[in-house]
């Protein structure tokens, strides 16, 4: 009760008439003031609405388990996870594996397998698969996160979310990727199934890297919004909505290779609307999430 | 080739004698035509009917169908390049081409057409030219605007044959060139009437050359003397009329039609209306009040020909009268002078006529006489021999005669006079000669008529029909000549018949004036074909004569003649009557003596070319009247059949074939002499000459019958406008009668409206009557009311009066109620005071009573107390008093007691709230230890992923060490160990002086030993190469902690080692051994242990706190006596210390003193 009355009474009203957004920086505000932050709400939140940049960072943070939902215990444990960075980037200094030239990227990553105990003997060894995704994504999230210890945690949690929390739905994405498309235009799966071009489609990077350099980091920000909140479904429709914006250009095309080109390097000018119209699709498909979830 | 011979033979059939046969063949011919399209049998059709002029293979070929057009005119081009068959190839041509076949329009296209212009420009011969000529004619209206590229070549062979009209190159003979004279004139008006601005620029062009000069005079000039201005001329250009959309629309009949009206040849021309009838309203007038005699030919039109004319006739009638002679006479003078010399020539004679009173026909034919010879000497005078067309017609008075006779005859018995003197003032010619032929030519004339209705009803065939024509048109030609003689004999009439001239005028100027006749008679051949034509026009628009005859006065000679029935009539039988050519008339007779006679077949094309040779000299000669009159017993002798006009020609063939075989038969000599007045030619050539010319006839006669078709065509047309004219007249008629009938419904209409009107006046007038009636009652009723409304207004203010009385009396009386009442209420209190008075009075005197009873009952009681006292009273007084004491004290007690009931129970309410908020606050405490516990529980979480960090560089580090190390030890591991040897003994020399050497020794296997077990716990070689006895110290360090390592370097572990070995001498049960032990790796046996004992206090600090391992040692000695294991650990730690610096030699308690050993035996 006390939310609501804090809330704009038209708030209802903004969202029939199509106003998104209006009240919702007011309302994760509200959910932010809560000591003891309730992530089930914040996760709800996130899924339903984008986040507003400036709380995007706070609320990763608390969705990946990098905060506690103690806000007195924020400081604290921040200076645990700094030192902790700290400490792991003091360490591969000291043993010389990073240096300052290396690419920060190149750094957080050696600094992840020396927490997960992967690091290998020497940095010229050759890098594994999952090395390039956790490449690709640190990437791209240097690029929305400025604190580096903040970026290093980030990628670290949501780089293990994709590792533990999906690992089980991730290779379920391509068979629900073939159902949603068949829906939603079943000519286009037909050409791409006699262009032989499904199996070859660039899942990889769709749902293992999860676009990290297919899109612009501004639509990403949103399409990860979701994918933190815990839904990595909306992987699929973000490729379904991409095969059904460039469906002209995929149609002309006939050979499984130029397909997998194309879709790998797609015109990044019109990104957004095909984030907007993906969020969209999973709405209509998924329905929009509840706050019993 | 058996189809070839089959041909061959079939060809032959096909001219066999018998009807059937032919026929048949016929059909085989035309159904092998449509099921064979090569070229082949075309072919050979044309070359056998070069060999033959088969009369049937010419029909097949006439009458050739789409896709052999081709390879006919294939075929007559290649003929025409042939000079030997080019004649007979044309003639063939020329047959094709006036039936105009339905692929006329391909002949512009045809490589033919050039073919012939080729021939046209460069032959020398006079017949071909002409054939050629007269068939280009033909041709030229079909093609017109495809024509148009030929135009410059039909220019050029204009320009050629007129020059040649005037140069006669080498050895052509003048007959020819007359021929050829007629056919370059019917070019110039072709050419004229289709293109005029091309070809006046082309003459002006042609003729401007000086050496042009003279055949424009003599040749072209007088041509144009026979044609009007050409509209076009004016308002067409050179390119409009090329333009093939002005020719679209013209059919071929259309063509010759606009030719022929810019014509003013008589022959030629033409007029309809719409291209004249300005001249007509102009014309008309004047002429006929000037010179009415000068048209005599119309009037008899007019009265003959409509009832709208006859006016004019009637007072031309009067005119006539010699009163009015000096204006006629006048008028032809004055004529003279302005017109050309045809006019001239015709003016004497309608002088004549004039003078001539109208009523005596018997002075006709003096005048008649008069004028005839006034025309030949005009002719004479005028017809040079060079012969301008442009002259007047000599042979007109013949004819004319002719015609007068053959109307006249079969009523005015004057006529024959008349005639007779004619012919013999004209002619020294034998009267019965002359009168036999007349004879006949009636006879004929009407079988002709027949016949030529005939040739224009083309579904009609038999005799029959004929037969029944001909008994119309005798009735018809009865009526006609009944009205004629009319006209002639009231009127001088003689001017009418005046235009023999209808002949083309080149026939009678080129020829000398001796041979004028058989000119004439040619020409009359000429004219007949033209006859039939016009005739029929003339009975069909016999309304629109009169507007032609109107413009005549132009060329009034020559121009009635062609149209006017009676004229051609005339004509006609002038022709038979005087010459005996073969007029078409004479042909029937003269085929049925054929028949009859079964002439065989294959003699006809020989006759052709002979016979009409010998008709022309005989008439010319006047020498074979023998033979002629011969054949005209024959020819009546057979009833004349009845046959179609295409048999004509080749009647005139085969009848002048009789000719030739009578000329065949005359003696040489005579021959001779008749032939030599030609001037002197050889018989043979002149045989060939007049055969030519027969040709060259027959081609005329064809050109002309080709014209007459397109003038039939037009005709027809006209006709059906004619119809429908009158149509459209009767509907207006029928339209008009039906408005009257209207008008009349209307005016009936009309006049029941006005009776309506007045009975409707009446009804209105009654019924005003009726409103004023209820007017007047309604005022008198209105009256009524207003009188009534008066009455009941007073009666209501008197109602008003008895209300307001009303009203007033019942105040009154509810005044004088209250009274009553008031009063009544007065009284009834008054009563009751007055009851209450009595009772009280009642009251007083009982109440006396009482008192008295009780004051005696008083006395009595008083008398009684008195007599008792009061013994008993104290002791009741004392109980009362005991009682309320007692009562008393129960009351407070019972007042204490719920006092203090109230005060506990609030306690307990106090107690429970108390309770309940303890129980909140438990729960609060509970959430927030809660909260506080997950708020740890994160903050740990978050150290101990900072630990497991630590851990994990702490193994990157140490895996970095032991790298280096293997790297270091790689370097030189035998070298050192020799130092180590060497070392080892120096130090076992120097330990050897405060403690045996076995320590040494023992501390070296021990060394070894760890070395060998290294796995995770690698001693740190520096403090077993430095301190001997270090490497249980090394070995603890090792096994401990991680961040005890690093933070002790080997400089501390120098002091401990010594002070262990102080300690170890000095006092044996002290801490330090322990704390080495107390500091076990996590793996270790005893480190899990210590764990489990150490589990309340937080591993960090376990960890942090180097520096309080002592205090937990002592911590741990003082729970060790609870363990079991921990007092076997005791021991040894008691024991480790004390055997090893006794004992050296106890190297397998130093064994067992390690820990990992221990551990990884265990494990």
């Amino acid at each position: 009760m006390t939310e609501d009355s804090q809330r704009n009474f038209r708030s209802v009203y903004y969202e029939k008439v199509g106003f998104r957004g209006v009240e919702e920086k007011k309302s994760l505000e509200i959910l932010l003031k809560d000591d003891r932050l309730d992530t089930e709400k914040l996760c709800t939140f996130s899924q339903r609405f984008p986040l507003p940049s400036m709380y995007r960072t706070l609320v990763w943070k608390v969705l990946l388990g990098i905060l506690p939902p103690h806000h007195e215990s924020h400081i604290q444990v921040m200076t645990y996870r700094r030192e902790q960075y700290s400490d792991l980037l003091h360490a591969l200094q000291v043993v010389r594996f990073v240096s300052d030239a290396r690419p920060q990227v190149e750094v957080y990553l050696r600094m992840y397998q020396l927490e997960s105990g992967k690091l290998p003997r020497s940095p010229s060894f050759p890098l594994e698969p999952e090395d390039r995704v956790f490449l690709a994504i640190a990437k791209a999230m240097e690029e929305m996160v400025e604190d580096s210890a903040d970026c290093y945690w980030m990628i670290r949690s949501f780089v293990n979310q994709l590792k533990k929390k999906y690992r089980d739905s991730l290779p379920q994405l391509p068979k629900a990727f073939e159902q949603y498309l068949n829906l939603e235009d079943s000519r286009l799966l037909s050409h791409l199934k006699t262009c032989s071009a499904l199996p070859l489609l660039p899942y990889d990077l769709w749902f293992r890297r999860c676009f990290a350099g297919c899109l612009p980091e501004s639509s990403l920000q949103r399409v990860w919004d979701k994918v933190v909140s815990g839904s990595c479904k909306i992987l699929v429709f973000v490729a379904v909505e991409i095969l059904l914006t460039f469906k002209i250009k995929v149609m002309a095309l006939n050979s499984a290779e130029k397909i997998t080109e194309f879709l790998e390097n797609i015109p990044q000018d019109s990104s957004d609307a095909i984030v907007s119209k993906a969020i969209d699709l999973w709405h209509k498909h998924c329905g929009t999430p509840v706050h019993s979830a | 080739m058996a189809q070839q011979t089959n041909i061959g033979e079939l060809l032959s059939m096909l001219d066999s004698s018998k009807l059937g046969v032919r026929d048949d063949i016929t059909t085989v011919f035309k159904e092998n035509l449509n099921s064979d399209r090569g070229p082949m049998l075309v072919n050979t059709l044309v070359d056998y009917y070069l060999e033959t002029n088969s009369q049937p293979v010419l029909h097949i070929l006439t009458t050739l169908q789409e896709p052999h057009d081709k390879h006919l005119l294939d075929k007559i081009n290649e003929h025409v390049g042939k000079a030997t068959t080019r004649l007979s190839i044309l003639s063939l041509l020329g047959h094709v081409i006036r039936l105009q076949p339905s692929w006329k329009h391909k002949l512009s296209q045809a490589p033919l057409l050039p073919s012939l212009l080729k021939c046209l420009k460069t032959d020398t011969d006079v017949v071909v030219l002409t054939t050629g000529v007269l068939v280009l004619i033909t041709m030229l209206p079909m093609i017109p605007q495809s024509g148009k590229q030929h135009l410059h070549d039909f220019f050029d062979i204009f320009g050629r044959l007129s020059s040649w009209c005037l140069k006669k190159p080498g050895h052509v003979t003048e007959i020819y060139l007359v021929h050829l004279h007629a056919s370059v004139y019917a070019l110039f008006h072709r050419l004229y009437g289709m293109y005029p601005c091309n070809f006046v620029s082309f003459l002006r062009s042609h003729y401007s050359m000086k050496e042009n000069l003279e055949t424009f005079e003599e040749v072209v000039r007088p041509m144009m003397e026979h044609v009007r201005i050409h509209p076009e001329l004016v308002t067409g250009s050179k390119d409009h009329e090329l333009d093939p959309r002005r020719w679209k629309r013209l059919e071929t009949h259309d063509v010759v039609i606009e030719c022929a009206k810019i014509s003013l040849d008589p022959t030629e021309a033409s007029y309809e209306d719409g291209y004249s009838v300005s001249h007509q309203i102009s014309a008309h007038f004047p002429h006929r009040s000037a010179d009415v005699t000068a048209s005599p030919y119309v009037d008899t039109q007019n009265s003959y020909g409509s009832t709208t004319s006859t006016p004019y006739s009637t007072s031309r009638l009067t005119f006539n009268t010699p009163g009015q002679l000096p204006q006629n006479l006048s008028s032809p003078s004055t004529r003279l002078l302005t017109e050309p010399p045809q006019a001239t020539l015709w003016s004497p004679s309608m002088v004549c006529g004039m003078t001539t009173p109208p009523t005596s026909p018997g002075n006709v034919p003096p005048d008649l006489s008069h004028s005839y010879s006034k025309v030949f000497g005009t002719t004479g005078r005028k017809g040079t021999p060079l012969g301008t067309p442009a002259t007047s017609p000599p042979p007109a008075p013949l004819c004319h005669s002719d015609d007068y006779v053959h109307i006249s005859a079969p009523q005015a018995s004057t006529t024959p006079h008349k005639r007779e003197e004619r012919t013999d003032s004209t002619r020294p010619c034998p009267h019965r000669q002359q009168h036999r032929p007349n004879d006949r030519g009636l006879e004929e004339s009407h079988s002709s008529k027949g016949s030529v209705t005939l040739s224009d009803l083309p579904g009609f065939l038999g005799d029959l029909a004929s037969e029944e024509d001909s008994v119309e048109k005798d009735k018809e030609e009865a009526a006609i000549s009944k009205e004629l003689s009319e006209i002639t004999t009231t009127e001088a009439e003689p001017p009418v018949v005046p235009r023999g001239g209808f002949d083309s005028p080149f026939y009678r100027d080129s020829l000398p004036g001796s041979q004028r006749k058989t000119h004439s008679a040619a020409s009359g051949a000429q004219s007949a074909t033209v006859n039939p034509e016009t005739l029929n026009s003339s009975l069909d628009k016999l309304g629109p004569d009169t507007p032609k005859q109107a413009f005549t006065p132009i060329d009034l000679p020559c121009g009635g003649v062609d149209e006017s029935p009676v004229g051609t009539r005339e004509c006609q039988t002038s022709l038979e009557m005087n010459i005996l050519t073969p007029s078409p008339y004479k042909i029937p007779p003269q085929r049925g003596v054929r028949f009859g006679s079964g002439q065989p077949p294959p003699y006809d094309h020989l006759f052709e070319v002979a016979l009409p040779k010998t008709a022309y000299q005989f008439v010319s000669k006047k020498t074979e009247e023998l033979f002629k009159k011969a054949k005209g017993n024959t020819e009546e002798d057979y009833v004349p059949s009845t046959s179609p006009m295409e048999v004509l020609d080749r009647l005139i063939q085969q009848g002048a074939d009789a000719h030739t075989k009578e000329l065949n038969k005359l003696s040489l000599p005579s021959k001779s002499v008749d032939w030599t007045h030609f001037g002197g030619s050889p018989p043979s050539d002149e045989i060939h000459t007049l055969r030519n010319q027969l040709l060259l006839l027959h081609n005329q006669l064809l050109y002309e019958r080709f014209k007459r078709q397109q003038h039939a065509l037009r005709n027809r047309r006209l006709l059906r406008k004619v119809i429908c004219a009158a149509a459209l007249e009767e509907h207006n008629a029928a339209m008009k009668d039906q408005l009257k009938l209207q008008e009349k419904d209307i005016q009936i209409w009309k006049v029941s409206l006005q009776k309506e009107q007045a009975r409707y006046n009446q009804l209105q007038e009654q019924h005003d009557t009726v409103v004023t009636q209820l007017h007047s009652q309604i005022r008198q009723l209105q009256h009524d009311r207003e009188e009534f409304y008066n009455q009941s207004q007073e009666l209501q203010t008197k109602l008003e009066d008895c209300r307001n009385m009303i009203a007033e009396l019942r105040i009154e009386l509810k005044k004088a109620n209250n009274k009553v009442c008031h009063t009544e209420l007065l009284l009834s209190q008054v009563s009751q005071k007055l009851s209450n008075s009595e009772s009280v009075q009642q009251q007083m005197e009982f109440l006396n009573r009482q008192l008295l009873v009780l004051g005696e009952v008083n006395e009595l009681y008083l008398e009684q107390l008195q007599n008792k006292h009061a013994d008993t009273t104290k002791e009741v007084e004392m109980m009362k008093a005991a009682y309320r004491k007692e009562l008393e004290k129960n009351r407070n007690h019972v007042l204490q007691q719920n006092q203090r009931l109230d005060t506990s129970q609030k306690r307990i309410l106090e107690l429970e709230s108390h309770l309940a908020k303890k129980d909140h606050l438990f729960l609060e405490q509970k959430k927030y230890l809660e909260d506080v516990k997950l708020q740890a529980r994160e903050q740990l979480k978050a150290a101990e992923s900072r630990y497991e960090a630590q851990k994990r560089i702490t193994q990157m580090f140490e895996l970095e060490i032991l790298d280096l190390y293997g790297r270091l030890e790689k370097d030189g591991f035998l070298k050192k160990l020799e130092e180590e040897k060497t070392e080892a003994a120096e130090a076992a020399e120097e330990r050897l002086d405060c403690c045996n050497d076995g320590c040494s020794d023992s501390i070296l296997g021990h060394n070894e030993e760890i070395y060998g077990h290294n796995g995770e716990t690698k001693i740190p070689r520096p403090g077993s190469t430095r301190g001997s006895s270090g490497s249980r110290g090394g070995g603890g360090s090792s096994s401990s902690s991680e961040i005890s390592t690093p933070e002790k370097p080997p400089n501390p572990r120098a002091g401990p080692f010594s002070l262990r070995w102080e300690t170890t001498m000095g006092e044996p049960s002290t801490s330090i051994p322990m704390t080495v032990g107390s500091l076990p790796s996590s793996k270790s046996f005893l480190g899990m242990k210590a764990r489990e004992l150490f589990r309340n206090k937080s591993e960090s600090q376990c960890d942090e706190d180097g520096m309080t391992i002592s205090s937990l040692s002592e911590t741990l000695k003082t729970e060790l006596g609870k363990d079991s294991c921990v007092e076997a650990k005791t021991p040894l730690n008691l024991d480790g210390p004390h055997p090893s610096p006794p004992n050296p030699d106890s190297v397998g308690q130093l064994h067992i003193m390690d820990y990992n050993e221990t551990h990884h035996e265990h494990s």
